[in-house]
């Protein structure tokens, strides 16, 4: 078939319409169209009906239970039957005495629509399917397409759908727009105008996955994905209750960055973090990884009681399992059995007890009111970079030592000629070999604690009633995956450790953690996940809006081995990926929710790109990778409310003022006020999308900031030294680097007036010119006009504060 | 016809600004549009399309005595406590108990350190620890018998202020605002204090008021003092008024200009917000100077100017009221009385009882008292058991039983509601769970805490939880 949309000729020649069924999740039902359990049943139930008459067997009403089809069919369903279903009559009711669901339930009543899904649903034979996520995903034939602008399989799936509905793909954004999208997206920083101005040259078919290749290969591309997976995992300087003291963890930031770095399978990456410590021969930075497992909230209060405490921070282990591999939320299981999914409150303390081996005894040791804390098991370690230098000149030591064992001979053989000649050699190579012999023994010193984990034999764990800690009637639990997936081939050893649990959750049948994986990159690189809630993919989460393609995605990223840049890399040059962010007039009248992904997704950008971005402008932006957490500008007393011990928050200084925020000391109780106020999360939970806001407080960053004044004042340095001569050139120059464009002519009149004003302004008050270009630690130089200083850093200020600066295109 | 959908339009730019109109504009606004009286969340920011029933307050002031201020030194008197001094104290009370940091140790009875006194025509029992209260007995309505579930100080704070202890979940202010939109289009909708004066203060986390899965702009924003109240909020140096206004200007102008090409609706909220910033950065000054205030004023607080004790607190907290800002928190930290309880109590109770009595003094003085919630109490109440921690008896944490009072907001006045045990330890009679005090605290507000909520991971999230009775008995 063959369609025209609005934005050029787009064809595509789809015959799997197979692809047909089951993916107009947001589409009415037609009276033709097959009915789906799934797609348009069990949303119904679950938000109506599961919570008195689901899984959760405490608060299950009238012993009815409809998320099972024996259990259903026994009283309230008849298949085939509406009419002689209990179920129609209760919902159709608006007798208060049996109408469902009731009115002090506070839950919406079903609409006329809905009751006649359900109508015909149990016309049709009430036939239940098992809840998407929970089943293994599936492999379907990739749409075939001729016409269609298909660079991968990806566009097959989408292009199809967008066809079926009458559009097709929006054109490519424009170069400079695409070139910071991706640069962003990949390396979490703006592109160099040089790496612009070669992209919207080059005439080259492959220049974006040329460009994606090298941003791939960057270090910086570890630093970008490793922010986000410290969402996932809550990864935090402190300890997040009570004093909030700091504990030992940079080492383990350093292992996730090079991990991603180096494209460490994901199956091994959860292997490491979760069972490092069980792998044989583990080595140094297989044990770092094992800090995941200590990097929960802990509390270190006086009189805190240790069982209680061993609870909370089981259940917090099993809440970030869950959230992290599963994207199950299991938190509610402490208590009772889940109400929308099947999942027991027994699989809760079955998964907690994987972990009951975690030796944890350092934290309930009284380290005493100070920080940094002890918690110990930790290690001592080097940093990886640290240990390659010192292996690297041992090398370097050896040699020069064989080469003046060698000179040294000659003392033997009394040729003292030989030896005087050879004098200034043997000084230099003694010279050199102190200096190596000093370089070892300073990197050494740079050694850091971490915390690990270390195995011990297994507490007792009980499952809990209404999850007390002091009721100990309830029966002990071994550990074991959840029963709704025990069914499939069960790869679990006899005893259950955190090694076999790390190995079901990457196994080809566990049907979660790929797909999870896969819809939250799909969020990272187009603005929503194609599950749109990234958190839950249970009952109540929201079903794909591509399947089909969301379970190709999910068996490639399994079937490549893992291959975590492989994928990221097709999701970046597909034509999916490059379309413009603007909406047409059609695509917000076909797709007004933009789930056909008729355009890329607009976002606030994270915080630590908005920094970031202001950083590299400005030119102060130091790129080093790896090592401790550092200390950038926080306003004074911020930290106040702290205590055991009180904290004084002591800035860095030189360059560690100026690194990357994924190196920003992460203070769980007082996040840092730049970090907090664009949104970053708090890191006491597992956050796989944060909730932008749009807030005076973030206004207020931006404007007055020293940070971003201090990045302002060298960024009007920058355009002085480095850029041209007159104001409109600065101009054109300052956008272009800053946002990768030019100035249209109504932006450049109004800019130049700025320039004029404020110079003139400045040049009367000279004080406050001086005092402006004074602002932050950075050196000044002497030699620069405080008056055109002032004037330019007033002009960064206004670029700071565009939208632009905060939003991705 | 017109005007309707001006009107309407107006209303959603509003809503999604973040802050919502001023209590005058929104005055001028109802009025032309006939609709004045009928307040609806919705027009000012808030989500209820309506409030569930008429309501009571307005505002809440919660004077939060972080710590935990024993219940037994200030409105629970127990005489029996005071014969059993020194005595172990009856394992049926304690047996099977949590306990903090007496846990392992020998159990003994501890009697009340301060003299009680009938006070006022109510006749509500005080003491003498709190001589200002005494005063105003006949205003506050004590309960008695409020227990909480957590025993540490910081989960004990989280549930107090989101109703559980595991992080990551709205406070209560953050709910409010969420329902109920602000009145206050220059200052945020929920503001916290702090103030130290007594024994070594317990941190306190920002968690305790942060928005959680809501929307960050219903997040409680700090006011620090003396210094900078709100982060930024001063122009960098060299930065006039003046330059700042073009630079908001030139900013805004941009945007503009590509919103005609980017088309993207988040620029025009944006622009709102600097507008919101900038006045901000002018009205915050003005709000921290006293200098307006009358003697009169100061003396009844005995306060000069913000110097950030909890006298000072509390005017700001009258000023924050009138300005419209709905849920205002003030925390002292300082009640953790594990040890020398007598001397310790003696400073926290002279940094807050006056300026307590002051504030409720002041807000009936101007009639706001009716339409404003006043809140005093701590996470948790102290054991009747001694604790031997410095050189004087003190108490341990303790959660089965304690006391809080209320004022203002259409709460019975002079009412003393609930009871512990004969010893103080267990809330026996009509017990007040947390819960119960969060559905009060919505109900007043006009909010039935049961239909206030909010999707998150695929549930409906309230503050309650799944619990909660308002507590009927005590409202007016």
């Amino acid at each position: 078939m063959s369609l025209n949309s609005g934005d050029g000729m787009v064809k595509i020649a789809a015959k799997s319409l197979i692809l047909l069924v089951g993916t107009l999740a947001s589409a009415s039902l037609s009276a033709g169209e097959v009915l789906s359990f799934n797609r348009d049943v069990r949303p119904i139930l679950s938000d109506r009906c599961f919570a008195c008459h689901g899984p959760d067997s405490g608060k299950r009403e009238a012993d009815l239970r409809l998320d099972r089809r024996e259990n259903a069919i026994a009283s309230a369903i008849i298949p085939g039957d509406p009419e002689s279903s209990e179920l129609i009559h209760r919902i159709r009711s608006s007798d208060a005495e049996k109408m469902m669901p009731p009115a002090d339930s506070h839950k919406l009543r079903l609409t006329d629509e809905q009751v006649a899904v359900m109508e015909r649903w149990i016309k049709e034979g009430a036939r239940y399917e098992p809840h998407w996520s929970f089943i293994p995903p599936r492999r379907s034939a990739v749409p075939e397409s001729s016409g269609i602008d298909a660079r991968d399989p990806i566009d097959a799936y989408i292009g199809f759908r967008q066809t079926e509905r009458g559009i097709g793909f929006h054109r490519e954004a424009d170069p400079g727009t695409l070139a910071r999208r991706i640069s962003f997206d990949l390396v979490g920083l703006p592109p160099e105008p040089f790496e612009v101005d070669r992209f919207e040259r080059s005439e080259r078919p492959d220049r974006l996955e040329r460009w994606a290749d090298e941003l791939l290969g960057s270090p910086a591309f570890g630093e970008r994905l490793t922010s986000y997976w410290f969402d996932l995992v809550r990864f935090a300087d402190t300890v997040g209750y009570h004093g909030d003291q700091e504990h030992a963890i940079s080492p383990y930031r350093d292992y996730v960055l090079d991990a991603l770095n180096a494209n460490m399978p994901f199956d091994q990456f959860t292997r490491e973090q979760l069972a490092g410590d069980l792998l044989p021969k583990a080595s140094v930075d297989q044990k770092i990884a094992t800090a995941y497992n200590r990097v929960l909230q802990t509390s270190h209060e006086g009189g805190v009681q240790p069982k209680e405490y061993l609870l909370k921070y089981a259940a917090d282990r099993v809440r970030n399992l869950s959230s992290v591999w599963l994207g199950l939320t299991m938190g509610c299981a402490e208590c009772h059995d889940h109400k929308f999914d099947d999942l027991t409150q027994k699989d809760f303390y079955q998964l907690a007890a994987f972990f009951a081996d975690i030796e944890e005894k350092g934290d309930f040791a009284g380290a005493g009111n100070v920080t940094p804390t002890r918690r110990d098991p930790e290690i001592v370690v080097l940093s990886r970079t640290d240990r390659e230098m010192i292996s690297q000149k041992n090398d370097q030591f050896d040699a020069l030592q064989s080469r003046l064992t060698q000179l040294l001979g000659a003392f033997a053989s009394n040729d003292w000629s030989e030896l005087s000649k050879k004098n200034g050699e043997i000084l230099e190579l003694r010279r050199r070999m102190v200096h190596l012999h000093e370089e070892i023994v300073r990197v050494s010193k740079n050694k850091t604690r971490v915390m690990v984990t270390a195995s011990r034999a297994r507490r007792p764990v009980r499952i809990l009633s209404r999850g007390d800690w002091m009721d100990e009637s309830g029966p002990m639990v071994e550990p074991a995956i959840p029963a709704a997936f025990r069914s499939m081939k069960d790869p679990l050893g006899s005893d259950g450790t955190r090694l076999d649990l790390a190995n079901w959750l990457s196994s080809p049948t566990n049907p979660l953690t790929s797909r999870v994986l896969v819809n939250r990159l799909w969020y990272l690189f187009y603005g929503a996940g194609l599950a749109k809630n990234l958190e839950d993919v249970g009952s109540q989460g929201d079903r794909p809006t591509h399947p089909e393609l969301l379970d190709a995605l999910s068996l490639d990223l399994m079937e490549s081995g893992w291959d975590i840049k492989g994928i990221i890399r097709r999701l970046v040059n597909s034509t999916t990926y490059r379309q413009s962010s603007l909406p047409t007039k059609e695509a917000i009248r076909i797709d007004p929710n933009n789930e056909l992904w008729t355009r890329q997704g607009r976002s606030r950008r994270p915080a630590e790109m908005i920094r970031d971005a202001a950083l590299a402008t400005s030119g102060l932006l130091v790129r080093e990778i790896g090592g401790r957490s550092v200390r950038p500008y926080q306003p004074a007393g911020y930290y106040a409310h702290l205590n055991f011990p009180q904290r004084q928050y002591v800035e860095d200084t030189g360059p560690y003022l100026f690194r990357r925020s994924i190196y920003t000391h992460w203070q769980r109780q007082y996040l840092h006020p730049m970090l907090k106020a664009f949104d970053a999360p708090s890191r006491e939970e597992c956050t796989a999308q944060r909730q932008p806001s749009n807030t005076p407080a973030a206004s207020l960053v931006l404007l007055n900031d020293p940070e971003f004044v201090e990045a302002a004042r060298f960024f009007g340095l920058r355009v002085i030294r480095e850029g041209p001569a007159n104001d409109a050139q600065r101009l054109a120059w300052m956008v272009r680097q800053a946002f990768g464009r030019s100035f249209d002519e109504d932006e450049l009149t109004l800019l130049i007036e700025y320039v004029a004003r404020n110079r003139a302004s400045f040049r009367e008050e000279l004080e406050s010119a001086r005092k402006l270009v004074r602002i932050g630690r950075a050196p000044s130089p002497a030699d620069i006009d405080d008056v055109e200083w002032a004037t330019w850093t007033a002009v960064a200020r206004v670029l700071f504060n565009l939208d632009e600066m905060i939003t991705r295109y | 016809m017109n005007d309707r959908v001006s009107a309407q339009t107006r209303r959603t730019f509003l809503a999604s600004s973040g802050l919502g109109l001023g209590m005058t504009a929104l005055g001028t606004l109802l009025a032309r549009e006939g609709r004045a009286g009928t307040f609806s969340p919705s027009d000012i920011g808030g989500t209820l399309a309506a409030l569930h029933h008429a309501p009571k307050a307005k505002r809440v002031i919660f004077l939060y005595m972080s710590g935990g201020p024993s219940h037994l030194e200030t409105f629970d008197y127990k005489p029996k406590l005071a014969s059993m001094d020194g005595q172990p104290m009856p394992d049926s009370f304690t047996a099977g108990q949590p306990i903090a940091q007496l846990q392992g140790q020998e159990l003994k009875v501890l009697g009340p350190r301060f003299k009680f006194k009938r006070c006022g025509q109510s006749g509500q029992e005080i003491a003498d620890i709190l001589p200002y209260t005494q005063k105003m007995a006949d205003e506050i309505c004590i309960v008695r018998s409020m227990h909480t579930t957590q025993i540490n100080h910081d989960p004990a704070h989280t549930v107090m202020n989101t109703g559980t202890s595991i992080s990551g979940r709205p406070s209560m202010g953050s709910w409010i605002n969420y329902g109920l939109g602000s009145e206050c289009d220059n200052l945020p909708g929920f503001v916290v204090m702090t103030s130290i004066a007594g024994r070594n203060p317990q941190p306190i986390a920002s968690r305790q008021w942060h928005s959680g899965f809501l929307p960050g702009k219903y997040q409680g924003v700090e006011f620090r003092s003396p210094g900078d109240p709100i982060h930024f909020v001063k122009n960098p140096d060299g930065i006039t008024d003046e330059r700042q206004r073009d630079l908001v200007e030139t900013v805004k102008q941009l945007d503009e200009i590509r919103q005609r090409s980017l088309r993207n609706p988040e620029i025009q909220t944006r622009i709102a917000q600097y507008e919101l910033a900038f006045r901000m950065q002018t009205s915050v000054p003005e709000l921290m100077d006293f200098s307006g205030e009358p003697k009169n004023v100061l003396d009844l607080y005995g306060v000069e100017k913000p110097d950030g004790s909890f006298a000072a607190n509390c005017l700001m907290a009258r000023r924050l009221a009138e300005r419209g800002v709905r849920f205002i928190q003030l925390y002292h930290r300082d009640w953790d009385h594990h040890g020398d309880l007598v001397h310790y109590m003696n400073i926290c109770g002279k940094a807050t009882d006056r300026p307590a009595w002051a504030l409720v003094n002041d807000l009936k003085n101007r009639g706001m008292l009716n339409d404003t919630l006043v809140i005093w109490g701590g996470e948790f109440g102290r054991t009747p058991m001694f604790q031997g921690k410095g050189k004087d008896p003190g108490r341990d944490h303790h959660i089965q039983g304690f006391s809080i009072w209320m004022a203002g907001g259409g709460l019975k006045p002079g009412i003393t509601y609930g009871g512990t045990d004969e010893l103080g330890y267990k809330a026996v009679e009509k017990p007040v769970h947390v819960h119960d005090l969060h559905a009060t605290i919505l109900h007043q507000l006009g909010i039935d805490h049961e239909r206030l909520t909010y999707r998150y991971q695929g549930r409906d999230f309230r503050l309650t939880d799944v619990e909660g009775n308002v507590v009927e008995e005590i409202i007016g």
